[in-house]
């Protein structure tokens, strides 16, 4: 099956309809790295690959001190990753999460989980130590990062052993994952984002801070970028009582705005602080959302 | 500006249809669950001006689309600018003017016949050289003629004293202009629009043809008027017409050279006096009323004739309280012995009051005598008693009939009888061929009526007025006076002219009964200045409106559906 079809590039919705997380997550994978040739992961080991600019929170023994003199602009190395890289999945499981704006897709959560799953796999395959959060309000389950075998299993087990939550706080989460990476590694965030901006910053740049790449995957249901429904309707937000009504035909144009400019304020804030964001739309195949990490 | 529909303005409250729809039309939405609440708040909060803008321009824009297609339905006049009057496509003009004698009352302090003469000119003197133009005034008469001609016919016009049928003249004027090949065709109607001016029918306006209607005043005045008098017995009814509501007024009678009596009544009720015992002969009055807005109905003539003595001969078997009777009015110079009226079971005379014989054996003969004097009536079997009823007898009215003898048509003869009072719905008294026939016989065994006081002027007016019959006075209509037909040197009769008694009522025709009997537009003064010739002189702003409100309409669906 994986052989005939390339998964990681067919729709996400029809990809989950072959199987569970554990059938098709394998698959992914297989078809995502029969496109690539080499790891994606670049970390700090001593094959040399290439240089990028220096960003806060870097360790300044990787600046290259020749280039420095010579050009005035601070570069650092970039490595082959050879060992094991410290990697730790945080997917948000909140109620916002279960969501989805047609029957035909996947949830943001269901979506969420086969892609932690496959880059857990691929990490796992490539003898990176892998762990999982999973958070709403509070953080419902820990995997620390292991490399040893059915460390993926367990991974699986506790995405599918995590309802979904209540209200999204992802500050406490990011908090508690300061605490239990001791070592530098990678974090991938997971989530909708509907959530306090500048908290969340304030916990990812400390986890920067600490040393840790952080990326952060903003998954958006296409329904979310648009605004459409009957003349005149009452939105309920899941997570509280909240709820506003208006005219989606009145206010659609300005809701796309929105929409573009916060993503915009996302991936500007993310880039001031050293931290990789990619908007990540869940009818998007699972093989180019991984390919955005590459 | 001037609205020629002003009424159609009421139409404005419709504007207030947008809010009360955006108010009314408030309903619970459906509700959906929507994660990204937070990124609709801001987009909200951002938008809220623009929005409120928005349904703000929206609530004007529909608002303006109403109040203009309002304005429009109202006909909104302007001033042209340079256009001069006359300078309109050549017209078929008829003018009515309505000179009956309303128009020569008073109100709010100035005659009604100028108003109307003076729209009368305006619509002439508007008139150009290419234009067809009449004149119909209330004597019904459509005249032709050049514009000087009648507007001078207008200026001589007076208050006449015939009523006009403004439905009738409406018709005909519509027929005269509708006939004419020119451009336009109108029917201006200058008339007080009395209730009463509309008669019978409804004015079929083809297309092309306007006719405009002068709106009657809003004020009716509470006016009295004489209507038809008549002479009843040894008394004058002057009965009293006018406007509903009206206070009563004095009426007061004079004959014979001096005042006879007075009297107070209100619209719809009448002032009877008594006659002094007067010389046979004609005699003439007349009937006033004190002055109010309307003059020419303050005053009406009367004329009336008193019988010379009747000659009558009373057969033996007339019976004893009829000989009693006779002896009564011959001692008053009402009867005299004669051969003018003849009263018994037998026909003979030229004029007879016939009884049923005290014998039914009898009957039959009397019947045959009927026969052969060509009366087409007979005595039937005896009949129900009852009381006596009867219009034109007041005086037996009521009283008990106890035996009688059914009066019917005999087969084949021509029902030409005058019924004059009933018993039990039937005949008991009728007049045919110079022939009265009694159902029963004038004696206490047959009728109460020898015993009631009323039995003596019973017999008085069977003689004079049913059995010799009385001088005809025939009422017409005109300015008040009398005239005598005479034949040889005999006066034969009179004829009194006086002013139809629906001129008194000066209650306005409502304008929809106007607008659906003539066809017409109903305009005050100023509206239909402006109307004439289509509104020469000023322009039309409906249709300018119109496009406006198309506009609008077109800016509306454009705001509406700007962020859809």
């Amino acid at each position: 099956m994986t052989d005939a079809r390339r998964l990681d590039l067919l729709d996400p919705a029809d990809v989950a309809r072959l199987g569970g997380i554990e059938i098709v997550a394998p698959g992914v994978v297989e078809g995502f790295l029969a496109g690539l040739h080499r790891s994606p992961f670049r970390g700090f080991s001593v094959e040399f690959t290439e240089h990028r600019a220096y960003q806060p929170g870097d360790e300044l023994r990787y600046l290259d001190w020749k280039i420095l003199a010579r050009t005035d602009r601070p570069f650092v190395k970039q490595f082959e990753e050879e060992t094991n890289l410290r990697a730790m999945l945080l997917v948000d499981t909140s109620r916002s999460m279960a969501w989805r704006g047609a029957p035909a897709r996947l949830t943001k959560r269901a979506y969420a989980d086969r892609l932690a799953a496959a880059l857990a796999l691929l990490l796992l395959r490539q003898r990176d130590a892998t762990g999982l959060v999973t958070f709403d309000a509070e953080v419902r389950a820990v995997v620390p990062p292991r490399v040893r075998a059915g460390q993926w299993a367990r991974l699986v087990a506790a995405l599918l052993n995590t309802p979904d939550g209540g209200g999204t706080a992802a500050e406490a989460a990011l908090a508690r994952l300061t605490a239990l990476l001791v070592r530098r590694g990678l974090v991938v965030l997971l989530s909708d984002l509907l959530f306090d901006r500048a908290l969340a910053l304030t916990a990812l740049r400390y986890l920067r801070h600490r040393g840790h790449q952080v990326i952060v995957l903003h998954l958006m249901d296409p329904a979310e970028a648009t605004l459409a429904g009957p003349a005149e309707v009452r939105f309920r937000d899941p997570e509280s009582p909240a709820s506003v009504v208006v005219r989606p035909r009145e206010l659609a144009r300005a809701y796309a705005a929105t929409v573009r400019a916060e993503v915009a304020a996302w991936r500007t804030a993310c880039r001031r602080h050293g931290i990789a964001y990619h908007h990540v739309p869940t009818d998007l195949p699972f093989g180019l959302a991984l390919r955005l990490l590459a | 500006m001037i609205f020629l529909h002003p009424l159609a303005l009421a139409g404005l409250a419709a504007a207030a249809i947008p809010a009360l729809l955006h108010l009314l039309g408030r309903r619970a939405p459906p509700e959906l669950v929507f994660p990204p609440l937070r990124y609709l708040a801001a987009a909200e909060r951002h938008s809220a001006r623009r929005l409120k803008l928005r349904h703000l321009l929206l609530l004007v824009l529909r608002t303006a689309v109403i109040v203009l297609i309002v304005l429009a339905a109202a006909r909104p006049l302007v001033p042209a600018g340079a256009r001069a009057a006359g300078s309109h496509a050549p017209t078929a003009l008829a003018v009515i003017l309505d000179n009956s004698p309303s128009a020569a009352a008073v109100v709010d302090g100035r005659a009604m016949l100028e108003r109307l003469r003076t729209a009368a000119r305006g619509s002439l003197a508007a008139a150009g050289p290419d234009d067809r133009l009449w004149l119909v005034l209330a004597d019904g008469v459509a005249r032709a003629g050049t514009r000087a001609a009648l507007l001078g016919a207008v200026d001589s016009a007076t208050a006449a004293a015939r009523r006009l049928d403004v439905t009738a003249a409406v018709r005909e004027a519509v027929r005269l202009v509708a006939a004419e090949p020119l451009a336009a065709r109108e029917v201006h109607v200058v008339s007080d629009l009395q209730r009463s001016a509309l008669g019978p029918g409804r004015v079929e306006v083809p297309r092309g043809v306007r006719v405009l209607a002068l709106a009657p005043p809003e004020r009716v005045p509470a006016n009295r008027g004489i209507g038809a008098v008549r002479v009843a017995g040894r008394a004058v009814v002057v009965p009293v017409v006018g406007t509903p509501g009206a206070p009563p007024a004095t009426v007061t009678v004079r004959a014979a050279g001096r005042e006879l009596g007075r009297g107070l009544a209100a619209p719809g009720s009448a002032v009877a006096v008594p006659l002094p015992p007067l010389a046979p002969g004609w005699w003439t009055g007349e009937a006033t009323l004190d002055p109010d807005e309307l003059r020419a109905d303050d005053r009406r003539v009367f004329a009336w004739r008193v019988p010379p003595p009747v000659g009558v001969t009373a057969a033996p078997d007339a019976g004893p309280f009829v000989t009693a009777a006779l002896a009564v009015l011959g001692e008053a110079k009402r009867v005299r012995p004669g051969t003018d009226v003849t009263v018994g079971t037998g026909a003979a005379a030229a004029a007879s009051i016939v009884l049923p014989p005290a014998d039914p054996a009898e009957l039959g003969r009397v019947n045959r005598a009927l026969a052969a004097r060509g009366v087409g009536w007979r005595f039937a079997g005896p009949g129900t008693p009852g009381p006596i009823a009867s219009a034109l007898l007041p005086e037996a009215a009521g009283l008990a009939v106890t035996r009688r003898q059914r009066l019917e048509l005999a087969p084949g003869a021509a029902d030409s009888a005058a019924v004059l009072a009933t018993v039990n719905g039937e005949p008991w008294l009728v007049r045919d061929a110079g022939v009265v026939l009694v159902g029963s016989r004038l004696d206490t065994a047959w009728t109460a009526l020898p015993r009631a006081a009323a039995f003596v002027p019973f017999v008085d007016a069977l003689l004079a007025r049913v059995a010799r019959g009385v001088a005809p006075v025939a009422d017409a209509e005109g300015a008040p006076r009398v005239e005598f037909r005479v034949r040889g040197a005999d006066t034969v009769g009179a004829t009194v002219y006086g002013l139809d008694p629906a001129e008194s009522d000066l209650t306005p025709a409502p304008r929809d009964l106007v607008r659906e009997v003539l066809g017409a537009e109903v305009l005050d003064d100023r509206a239909f200045a402006a109307a004439r010739f289509a509104g020469p002189g000023r322009r039309d702003l409906s249709g300018p409106l119109l496009v406006l409100a198309l506009l609008v309409a077109v800016a509306e669906l454009g705001v509406a559906g700007v962020s859809r």
